[in-house]
């Protein structure tokens, strides 16, 4: 009976390893993290050995692997904040001994310090796995920066952002099913589009059995009744304009007078009082042409004052 | 009291004259003010005055007669001082009381009597006014007279044509514009005026419109003033050049101004929204302006030139004094290919009127043919030089064919009547059913063949006298016209810019030097075309052609032609022209021949025009060497030619000879032919490129009827199929048609012809082939315009017409009711095909929905051929105003096609009723001339539609119901002629009975007791009474409200006068005047007016001595009313009495009386009661 239950607490045991091997190689960055912290333990460790330390709780180790870690962090984000702050990316030498001037340490005795006699070395913590980018972004080669692009500016962004990729099918090249394809669509959305219409409005039928049979949308009268029927429809135009610009240019050299004309009936008033009367308004744009003299375009008199008798 | 019946003799002395010497004016105007100070596009009315200077050129004038239609008058004033005037239309209501004579002999010779009588060319009018006596004497000086009249019209009928669409928005933001129109002279609707073309005077003229409008008139354009309130601006107009009345129009609208790029002298409006149109449309016009300056070598005679476009006008093109007005529906965008040539016609056809017709005017009515004459003719070279030789004689061949074919089914055309001593006895013209003595009573296709009778003329004159002459005899008759014009007042100089035959003849004869007088009596002075039959035998032994030329002289339309005639014989050795003598009793001609028949040798044959061809020559007779022989080939006689020859040659003519004619001749004649030969020459003409393109699109038609007739021995695709597919289809891909390009128009326009040919092909069992069927639908399927740059409206619109042609009709098994079930598999096809085009219609509308005009059709092609019940109501909805105006046309055709198929008296009168209402003047001339050419029964034929109450229908409708359109009365008496002929209707009771009924009526009219029972005898009498009644009201309602001191010589003294008048002037139309008013009876309309009814039935001497009696009833009637008012009136039953009466009274106290008038004229009274305006308002045509 014992069995069991050792055996389940065995598998407890385990499970609880499992779950602490699992929180040590949970991510890779934490894992890098903890490799340092390693690394650090192992140089508060050394250096407590250097100063003659037998043993050290483990709780102290750890309040001095924070210290370490603290006082280096803080050494880093100050030398970069003074070399963002001179307008460099990468921090240089003279950040980082401003830095540890500006924490209180004599810069002057740090070489000494690191040349003496009873140091120990530590051998490079054994970096198995590197700090892992998301590699799900990259793709393809990025570009390296022309040479008149300064190096500090940032990188070109991964190629698939910015670069064309033509991804195509092999075109139907069969004119007959083009064509075919082309006049069915085009029935097609010809006839749901009526169908939709004549399934929304009135319609009227030529059948008195079945209304619905070939639905006619229903005729309606409109009150200008000529608009639509001269003047070309918009799907009309564009392919006028499609297949053909070099017509437009005789029409728009006329456009200018009657567009003047316009404004000059309405705007009549004021240039009327301005203007002596009877004088001219220039209808067309001195650089066209002469003046155009016609009575239609002339200004609107004002009626003369002395008209009652 | 002995003075006024002096003044009552000279009165009467002057209306004899004036009466019996109708040519005589006894005044002329030389000049005129219009001035329209209001229009209220709300109310729909205008008011407005005018003012006439008259030079009175007799001596002792007093009094004046104009020319006023539905005018309001409210004041005359001569000089300034009132002046009394009566205003009376006779052709408001042509028949009166004679309600049961029903038969059109009757009616034409009435409203030809009440049309002279008002007609300005004799110097007459409705309005008469009498001038007052204190001017007489200055009229004896020949002093200048001013007649000023106030008027208004409201809610005009004719004249002026309102158009105010129902939408949102101001007057100006809704499009609303009015304009002038009419037939011939038809001013007086809108004015009063001396509305005759041979009266010239200037003009001024002066329009008040809304600020936001613009007023288009005659002349040019002095000045634009604001009205004080600003709203308003004025636009004077100045027309220096003496112009008749009938040449002076007005279009006012928010119009878009285009001043033409190249002469800016020239200005273009349009419609709202419509500029770019305008643009392009426009954008041609100074070469038209180039090419008549250029042949005439005479500058454009006025100083501007105006185009108006115009929606719901009239006609497409109408010419006034230095404007057009037009359709709106003539313009177009660059993508539009159909239209442009038409478009450019009209402009050409409007600018051809300004010289000679606007410009120079016509001296008389019977000159009106050189007018249209030489103004066709100027198009034509017009034509001949913009698009071609080809193009110009294939016109002038419809042209010939139409009015030979009309004269042929009429009886003639007369150019130039000549009414010799005014009797109608000798009617130039016994065989129509109108008189052609007036212009307004003409029937609008009589006077569309005049015109193209008239040109056709003139181009005759010009192959006889030359193209140089001709030309310099217009250019003299211009170049004297426009000396005369810029002349002050002469009396005779200004009468250079009239034109009359004699004048024209003389003009002719002077600058060629030829006498032209057996051309003119033949074709002008006489009617009737000739007609050729043609024959020939080739004698070989003589080598002689012996031509048999016979003429057919006796049947209806034609005349003998008796000169030389033209015989092109193509031989061989070339082409030879022959001379031929037609005479008296020569039948046969020979013609020695020039080759012998040696066709084995090789060797090239020379044609008309030097051009030398190798030709199959395999085909001919051996012995003869005859190709083709054409008789007239130049068309220099009014004729039709049937010649016999045979195949071959018909076929040697059609593929060899040059002229497009000749062509199209051959190939009319070729139908007779169904011979593999036959289809090979018309096949090679298909696709040969050089060739016409008209003369292919026939071919086309031809081949077709020539594949029907030899379905049997037919191999091969169906005709046409292969050259559409090698022409138009892709070369990868053969059963799809290549995308559009429309760039080469003649390829175009044989693109669209030969599926609609195509489709008439017939199988064995006489259904349009499958195939051809589905090659129709596959050309819908695979339309493609996505790459054209211009709209294929017209080919979609064709390619429907083809389906329309394919149908047949339906295997119709007992008389099922069709559903959709029994529907044929191929009609499902086209009738999807239909509803789709139809649908998308609403949603992507075509240029002048065209592509709906074709779906109308189709629809109501197959209703008529059973496979789809036959139903008019969709026509309806779409003949509905509100819709183009093509659309209600081809809608309304349907609707008319189907009361005729099926007999349907409701329908019918829907048709009616929008023959009366419609607010667009063109639809319902539309409608009758459509129901005269398609009507639902014949005088020939029984049907139960023709009853009585249709016959007064249309009875009152021609007889008054229309009196504000010349057009459109006459389009009610071609209805009525083609319904009942000339004859009394006989569904009518029989004439006895009517004359009992008359008898009756008399009784009753005598005795008012028995009225209601001749009311009872039938429906006609109460209509009658009716319209009585209407006549009544004003008249009855009018002076009761006067006081009763007032006397004689004031507006109300002459609304007496007007009474009076009414009744007497009523009578020419009415019949016979007994005793009253000898003055008025012998005024030649009365004898030969009861002579005609004589001779149309042997009871009409009664109905005409019932009239007096109703005249009398009608008279009696309204001095009723002035006994209340006037006592003193009490004896004045008699008009002489009347008169008496009131130059009694005015000799009394004149000045008083006069004052205490003008007094109260300024009160209300001048713009309530005028007798004018009774009468013109309320027109029996209204009352009911």
């Amino acid at each position: 009976m014992a069995d069991p239950a050792s055996v389940g607490s065995g598998s407890l045991s385990a499970s609880g390893t499992r779950s602490g091997s699992g929180k040590t190689t949970t991510s890779p960055a934490e894992n890098y993290y903890l490799a340092r912290r390693r690394t650090l333990q192992v140089v508060v460790s050394s250096l407590l050995t250097e100063c003659g330390f037998e043993s050290a709780e483990k709780a102290a180790v750890e309040s001095l692997t924070e210290m370490i870690q603290s006082y280096i962090s803080e050494v880093g984000r100050s030398a970069k904040s003074y070399c963002e702050h001179t307008a460099r990316s990468t921090p240089t030498l003279s950040d980082v001994v401003v830095t540890l001037i500006e924490m209180g340490f004599n810069v002057d005795t740090l070489p000494t310090y690191a040349k003496r006699s009873q140091r120990m070395v530590i051998t490079a913590p054994p970096v198995t796995n590197s700090p892992v980018v998301p590699k799900a972004l990259a793709a393809g080669q990025k570009r390296v920066h022309p040479p008149y692009i300064p190096s500090h500016l940032p990188d070109f962004p991964d190629p698939h952002t910015y670069i064309k990729t033509p991804t195509f099918r092999e075109p139907v090249s069969d004119y007959q099913v083009l064509r075919e394809k082309a006049a069915s669509q085009r029935r097609d959305v010809e006839r749901a589009l009526t169908r939709f219409m004549a399934k929304t409005g009135e319609t009227q039928s030529l059948f008195k059995d079945d209304i619905t049979a070939f639905p006619l949308i229903a005729a309606r009268p409109s009150s200008i009744p000529y608009l639509n029927a001269l003047l070309p429809s918009e799907l009309e135009l564009q392919t006028l304009e499609e297949t053909d610009s070099s017509e437009q240019d005789d029409q728009t050299d006329n456009e200018n007078a009657p567009s003047n004309t316009v404004t000059d009936e309405a705007g009549a008033d004021k240039e009327n009082s301005v203007l002596p009367p009877g004088g001219v308004v220039p209808a067309v744009k001195p650089s066209e042409e002469t003046v155009i003299d016609n009575p239609y375009l002339r200004p609107v008199k004002k009626p003369k004052v002395r008209r009652k008798k | 009291m002995g003075d006024a019946n002096m003044c009552v003799c000279v009165f009467i002395c002057l209306c004899v004259t004036s009466m019996q010497n109708n040519n005589i004016f006894n005044l002329c105007t030389t000049h005129q003010v219009v001035c329209i100070n209001n229009i209220n596009f709300q109310r729909k009315s205008v008011i407005g005055y005018v003012e006439l200077t008259i030079f009175p050129t007799v001596v002792n004038l007093n009094r004046i007669k104009l020319s006023s239609k539905q005018c309001r008058i409210y004041r005359v004033r001569v000089n300034d001082l009132e002046a009394p005037f009566i205003y009376n239309d006779p052709t408001l209501e042509v028949c009166h009381h004679e309600s049961k004579q029903r038969n059109l002999n009757y009616f034409s010779s009435a409203y030809t009597a009440a049309v002279g009588a008002v007609d300005p060319d004799a110097g007459n009018g409705e309005l008469c006014i009498k001038v007052p006596s204190e001017l007489w004497k200055q009229g004896d000086e020949m002093k200048v007279l001013k007649v000023y009249i106030e008027f208004s019209l409201d809610q005009p009928k004719g004249g002026l044509h309102f158009v105010v669409p129902d939408i949102e928005g101001n007057m100006a933001e809704r499009g609303a514009h009015v304009f002038s129109f009419g037939y011939q002279n038809s001013t007086r609707f809108w004015f009063p005026c001396v509305d005759s073309y041979s009266e010239l005077c200037t003009w001024k003229l002066e329009f008040t419109v809304d600020a936001s409008m613009v007023a288009v008139s005659c002349g040019d354009l002095v000045e634009t003033v604001y009205t004080h309130d600003m709203r308003k601006k004025t636009f004077h107009y100045v027309l220096p050049i003496p112009t008749a009345a009938p040449n002076i129009s007005l279009a006012v609208g928010p119009f878009e101004i285009l001043v033409d790029p190249y002469m800016h002298e020239v200005t273009h409006f349009c419609l709202p929204q419509l500029l770019p149109l305008l643009k392009h449309t426009m954008s041609y016009l100074h070469e038209i302006f180039e090419f008549y300056e250029e042949i005439l070598t005479c500058r454009y005679p006025y100083s501007c030139f105006k185009t108006v476009f115009v929606d719901e006008a009239y006609v497409q093109v109408s010419s006034y004094a230095s404007m057009s007005i037009f359709s709106t529906n003539l313009l177009h965008s660059a993508m539009i290919i159909d239209q442009t040539p038409v478009t450019r016609r009209c402009l050409a056809q409007a600018l051809s009127q300004q010289f000679f017709g606007c410009f120079i005017s016509r001296m008389s009515w019977s000159d009106e043919w050189v007018l249209k004459g030489i103004s066709g003719y100027i198009y034509g070279l017009y034509l001949k030089k913009t698009f071609g030789v080809n193009e110009y004689r294939h016109w002038i061949k419809e042209e010939l064919d139409k009015i030979v074919e009309y004269e042929l089914k009429t009886g003639g055309v007369l150019l130039h009547p000549a009414f010799c001593g005014g009797k109608e006895k000798d009617n130039p013209t016994p065989h129509l059913h109108f008189s052609i003595k007036h212009p307004h009573t003409l029937s609008w296709e009589y006077y569309k063949m005049f015109q193209c009778k008239a040109h056709l003329v003139m181009r005759l004159i010009e192959n006889r006298i030359s193209m140089e002459f001709m030309l310099q005899v217009f250019n003299k008759l211009l170049s004297l016209a426009s000396t005369a014009s810029s002349q002050k007042y002469q009396s005779h100089m200004w009468s250079q810019m009239l034109l009359s035959t004699s004048g024209f003849l003389k003009s002719i004869s002077n600058v060629s030097g030829k006498d032209i007088g057996p051309l003119i009596k033949q074709w002008v002075d006489q009617s009737g075309v000739v007609k050729f039959f043609g024959s020939f035998a080739f004698n070989r032994k003589r080598n002689v052609l012996e031509l048999e030329i016979r003429q057919d002289y006796t049947s209806s339309g034609t005349q003998k032609y008796v000169g030389p005639i033209k015989v092109t014989v193509q031989e061989l050795d070339g082409s030879f022209n022959h001379t031929l003598q037609i005479e008296e009793n020569s039948l046969k001609h020979d013609i020695p021949c020039h080759s012998k028949s040696r066709r084995n040798k090789k060797k090239k044959i020379p044609l008309m025009n030097g051009e030398e061809v190798d030709m199959d020559l395999s085909a001919m007779d051996a012995d003869s060497p005859l190709l083709w022989i054409r008789i007239d080939p130049d068309m220099s006689i009014l004729r039709k030619v049937e010649f016999e020859q045979a195949d071959f040659m018909w076929q040697y003519q059609l593929r060899y000879e040059r002229d497009v004619v000749a062509q199209e001749e051959a190939i009319s004649a070729l139908e007779k032919f169904p011979t593999p030969a036959s289809r090979l020459a018309l096949t090679d003409i298909l696709e040969q490129e050089q060739c016409f393109y008209k003369v292919r699109m026939q071919a086309c038609f031809c081949l077709a009827k020539i594949a029907n007739s030899m379905m049997s021995t037919w191999t091969g695709p169906p005709a046409m199929k292969s050259l559409f597919t090698r022409m138009f289809c892709c070369k990868s891909c053969p059963n799809i048609v290549k995308t559009n390009n429309f760039i080469n128009f003649q390829s175009y326009f044989l693109q669209k012809t030969m599926p609609v040919a195509m489709a008439l092909l017939r199988d064995m069992q006489n259904l349009c082939p499958k195939e051809v069927l589905n090659f129709i639908l596959d050309l819908i399927k695979y339309n493609d315009n996505r790459k054209n740059k211009f709209s294929d409206n017209y080919y979609r619109a064709e390619l429907i017409d083809a389906l329309t042609n394919s149908l047949t009709p339906a295997i119709n098994i007992s008389n099922e009711v069709r559903t959709v079930d029994n529907l044929n598999s191929d009609v499902r096809l086209i009738l999807e095909e239909i509803t789709r085009f139809l649908n998308m219609e609403k949603l992507l509308p075509s240029y002048r929905n065209t592509i709906t005009v074709s779906c109308l059709r189709a629809i109501r092609m197959l209703q008529k051929n059973g496979h789809i019940p036959s139903d008019p109501s969709l026509f309806k909805s779409y003949a509905q105003y509100g819709h183009f105006v093509d659309v209600r046309v081809a809608a309304l055709e349907a609707v008319v096609d189907y009361t005729r198929v099926d007999r349907s008296s409701e329908e019918l009168q829907w048709l009616l009723d929008m023959v009366q209402n419609d607010p667009s003047h063109y639809v319902r001339h539309k409608i009758l001339s459509m129901l005269g050419k398609n009507p639902p029964f014949t005088k020939a034929s029984e049907s139960s539609l023709c009853n009585e109450a249709l016959v007064d229908q249309l009875w009152k409708l021609m007889n008054s119901g229309t009196s504000h359109d010349w057009r459109l009365r006459c389009d009610a008496v071609n209805f009525y002629y083609t319904l009942f002929g000339l004859t009394r209707p006989s569904c009518l009771p029989l004439p006895e009975l009517g004359l009992v009924l008359n008898l009756k009526e008399k009784k009753a009219v005598l005795n008012p007791t028995i009225k209601p029972e001749a009311g009872g005898i039938g429906g006609v009498g109460a209509l009658d009474l009716c319209a009585n009644g209407g006549i009544h009201t004003p008249i009855s309602g009018f002076p009761s409200s006067e006081e009763e001191d007032i006397d004689m010589d004031t507006v109300h003294d002459s609304q007496a006068f007007i009474y009076h008048h009414l009744n007497m002037l009523e009578r020419p139309m009415s019949g016979h005047c007994v005793g009253s008013s000898p003055v008025l009876l012998t005024s030649g309309k009365e004898p030969p007016l009861v002579e005609q009814t004589l001779l149309s039935m042997p009871a009409t001497p009664l109905p005409a001595f019932i009239k007096e009696p109703s005249a009398s009833k009608h008279g009696e009637h309204h001095h009723r009313h002035h006994h209340h008012d006037h006592k003193k009136k009490k004896k004045k039953h008699k008009h002489k009495h009347k008169h008496k009466h009131k130059h009694e009274s005015k000799d009394k106290d004149k000045d008083k009386d006069r004052e205490r008038e003008r007094d109260r004229d300024r009160d209300a009274h001048a713009f309530t009661s005028s007798p004018a305006s009774g009468r013109s308002l309320r027109s029996p045509s209204l009352s009911d």
